[in-house]
């Protein structure tokens, strides 16, 4: 499903259907996913669809920028480096691109949202919500409900810590997708309760495509600097 | 008889030596300031657009705005051959005249800046202030607009505001609010807390953490109450609040669970005869 396409096309993954179809001489794109449907004329000559994963923090309506995996709690020893294996939520990105611009047509996912708070009421903020297991490999995920996440951990404090939970702006966020959808992010522990969290901007296998961003298409300046995690981890 | 546009011009106008050139050269040069001024903000608003929160950017367009404006005014004083130097010895006196007859112009006007700069509220915050609920619209140089949730345009003087106690509902990322259920006493309790917390734990923005909480608070005359704390963003929590609590009601009685009506047991000291059974007809 992932892909550019030009014109008409249909393709159809489980319960959702992505199409551009030519009704009444005008080519519309329709999208049902989980018995929802989403419709627009396109009135386009060199126009193509781009349709890719996209940060997972669009539904059922933007409301934050950041991105909150749990997992199950790790005791690392200080100065210890480990690479593992998360898994994250997938939203799907629909763009509509011509030569001169990009623009959002429609995001959408299968599956349910839940969001959090990170941090106190008073100065913390919301966050997409996520729960993964640990993986020690890449492990099966369906490309349309999750992806891979390599998180390179590494402890640079003097103290065993314990981390459950990584905390990202989705605006660094750098998606990959091929067989599956990936992401490559790093945390550095700085001290018992702070933690730095990035993106790379890099592949997990040779190969793999990257993905159109949100805030790129929203023409939205970001700059990468990373995220830091102040309220523990 | 021929008219001569340099003579009209160089008529003095009765102050001083201010004659009818120079005191077009000074609005125009006001108008021309005020031109670019109107340019200057609207370019300032569609570059940040979506650079700046919308509070930030107003502020900075209206900076930039009155800076243009009090330039131009500046530029053009010379004109009326009006002595910037004087205007400080001048200023003395005058600024006390002026200050005593503008002294709630003044007050709002400082006001304002501080409720720029401190951002007790910021555009598009739903507060409380002065009796006045509502969303903040704009906050200008005297005074702050507030829409109300009538739709309603009201003008606050920024004194008032800034002297006034300020409820600003999403100024926190997120806050918490509050259902009362009541059961049966012969309903499991237990099971209807279950229930509640699936119901909670399906909505989107039902915070997971904080996480909430559902608990039996007290035992009524006729019913058990349970009470709900839930947490949601601070800008969508009226929409959570709205949404949930029909869909517990309704997940309540689907497992047979039921929000009891109020009812009273009576006990008659000699038993209760009962008169008109079957086939009986009273008269």
């Amino acid at each position: 499903m992932f892909g550019r396409y030009r014109g008409t096309f249909r393709r159809e993954c489980g319960d959702i259907l992505v199409e551009a179809e030519s009704v009444d001489g005008l080519l519309t794109y329709r999208r049902r996913c989980e018995g929802q449907t989403f419709e627009r004329i396109l009135v386009s000559k060199t126009g193509e669809v781009v349709i890719n994963p996209v940060e997972p923090v669009n539904l059922p309506r933007e409301i934050t920028d950041f991105l909150l995996v749990e997992f199950s709690p790790m005791m690392i020893e200080p100065g210890a480096s480990r690479t593992v294996y998360l898994k994250f939520p997938v939203e799907i990105g629909v763009f509509v691109e011509s030569a001169r611009d990009i623009e959002v047509l429609d995001v959408f996912a299968s599956g349910t949202q839940k969001y959090t708070l990170y941090g106190s009421p008073t100065s913390g903020i919301i966050a997409r919500y996520y729960e993964s297991a640990v993986y020690p490999e890449i492990p099966q995920v369906d490309p349309f409900r999750e992806g891979v996440m390599e998180l390179s951990l590494h402890n640079s404090c003097r103290e065993w810590v314990e981390v459950s939970r990584v905390v990202f702006e989705s605006t660094d966020m750098k998606i990959y997708y091929g067989d599956f959808v990936a992401a490559t992010a790093t945390m550095k522990v700085l001290t018992k309760t702070m933690a730095e969290t990035d993106f790379v901007d890099a592949p997990l296998r040779p190969g793999m495509v990257k993905s159109v961003e949100l805030y790129t298409a929203r023409k939205i300046p970001a700059i990468d600097r990373g995220y830091l995690m102040e309220w523990g981890f | 008889m021929a008219f001569n546009v340099t003579e009209v011009l160089e008529i003095p106008i009765g102050v001083g030596d201010i004659t009818v050139e120079s005191l077009l050269y000074f609005a125009v040069i006001l108008t021309v300031g005020v031109i670019i001024a109107r340019i200057v903000a609207i370019n300032v608003r569609r570059i940040l657009a979506e650079r700046l929160p919308v509070n930030e950017r107003e502020l900075l367009a209206k900076l930039v705005y009155y800076g243009i404006i009090v330039w131009a005014f500046v530029v053009a004083l010379p004109q009326l051959e009006f002595d910037l130097s004087g205007l400080l010895v001048a200023g003395g006196v005058a600024g006390i005249v002026i200050g005593f007859a503008s002294q709630s112009v003044v007050s709002n006007l400082i006001s304002g800046l501080f409720l720029m700069f401190e951002h007790p509220i910021r555009i598009g915050d739903n507060i409380n202030v002065a009796d006045v609920a509502g969303s903040v619209e704009d906050i200008r140089v005297l005074s702050t607009v507030i829409k109300t949730y009538d739709g309603i345009y009201i003008r606050i003087p920024n004194e008032k505001v800034f002297t006034s106690n300020i409820t600003n509902y999403v100024h926190n990322a997120a806050r918490r609010f509050t259902y009362e259920i009541r059961i049966r006493h012969q309903d499991d309790a237990n099971e209807a807390i279950r229930i509640a917390k699936e119901v909670i734990e399906t909505h989107p923005f039902a915070l997971k953490n904080p996480a909430p909480s559902v608990f039996v608070d007290n035992l009524g005359d006729y019913s058990v109450n349970l009470t709900a704390y839930i947490w949601a963003p601070a800008r969508n929590w009226w929409e959570v609040r709205t949404d949930l609590l029909w869909k517990i009601k309704v997940a309540l009685e689907e497992n047979g669970i039921e929000v009891p009506f109020p009812q009273r047991t009576v006990w008659f000291a000699d038993g209760l005869e009962v008169k008109g059974g079957s086939g009986e007809k009273n008269e």
